[in-house]
């Protein structure tokens, strides 16, 4: 890592952001496009008549400020590194859904769950390591 | 679920694949160039173009599945972008690295199949 930015510039504050960001809108998205869902229409399947959503609209401010910062931590921090961490979503959306969407979670999708956290802490764990070489 | 939809969900997945690698490939270069080279807007450009079509495959997507069974189909990502990281930008990759990123795609797909 070349120079090493500290405070709201770290990458990896920045990764956490840009991790937060992507869970609220991926709820927003699911809750705006069920609400302007019209299965029948052909030009549905384009996804575009969710844009007539103002959550989509939300969902699209709060993708722009991931994907900002997401470039941020592509300048620093490795691909194979990064991109694993980030899938900590695939663990909040579910979760996510649980609690604000009532969706339901079976007992296999939280056996999933637990082996994409047991998968996680393989990745971050070097990360501390790493970090301290630097 | 239709071949029509799994084709679309595949096609979500290449699209963002091949988006992330462009940025992360077009983020390296501006470490040493900054924005100013017209390789940099090219590749951020595409990878832009890429996830936005990616992006509306999925909103067309979540009109008809649950996200908490489509969402997880991204998972898959992760090991398919660890693998293209280390042969297309040469990233080092390590066993712990690997086993890690099969796990969370193996937990991803436990996930998306009940």
């Amino acid at each position: 890592m070349r120079d090493r930015p500290s405070g709201f510039a770290n990458a990896w504050l920045q990764l956490a952001l840009s991790v937060l960001c992507v869970l609220a809108s991926e709820l927003l998205l699911k809750r705006g496009a069920t609400e302007v869902a019209d299965p029948n229409s052909a030009l549905s399947w384009t996804g575009i008549n969710g844009l007539t959503s103002p959550l989509v609209w939300w969902a699209i401010l709060l993708i722009i400020v991931s994907f900002a910062s997401w470039l941020y931590v592509l300048r620093y921090i490795p691909l194979s590194v990064a991109f694993p961490l980030s899938r900590v979503v695939d663990v909040l959306v579910p979760i996510g859904c649980w609690i604000f969407l009532g969706e339901i979670i079976s007992t296999r999708r939280w056996c999933g769950i637990a082996l994409v956290i047991i998968g996680l802490t393989l990745v971050a764990k070097p990360v501390a390591h790493f970090e301290e070489k630097l | 679920m239709t071949p029509f939809a799994l084709a679309l969900i595949l096609l979500a997945l290449v699209t963002f694949v091949a988006g992330q690698i462009f940025l992360k490939h077009a983020m390296e270069s501006t470490s040493q160039a900054g924005f100013k080279k017209s390789s940099v807007a090219v590749r951020l450009s595409v990878g832009i173009l890429l996830m936005t079509i990616s992006f509306f495959l999925t909103l067309g997507l979540l009109q008809r599945f649950d996200l908490s069974y489509l969402y997880p189909f991204q998972g898959l990502s992760v090991i398919i972008i660890s693998l293209i990281a280390a042969a297309v930008l040469k990233e080092t990759l390590t066993w712990r690295l690997m086993i890690g990123a099969i796990l969370i795609t193996a937990g991803v797909v436990l996930v998306s199949m009940s």
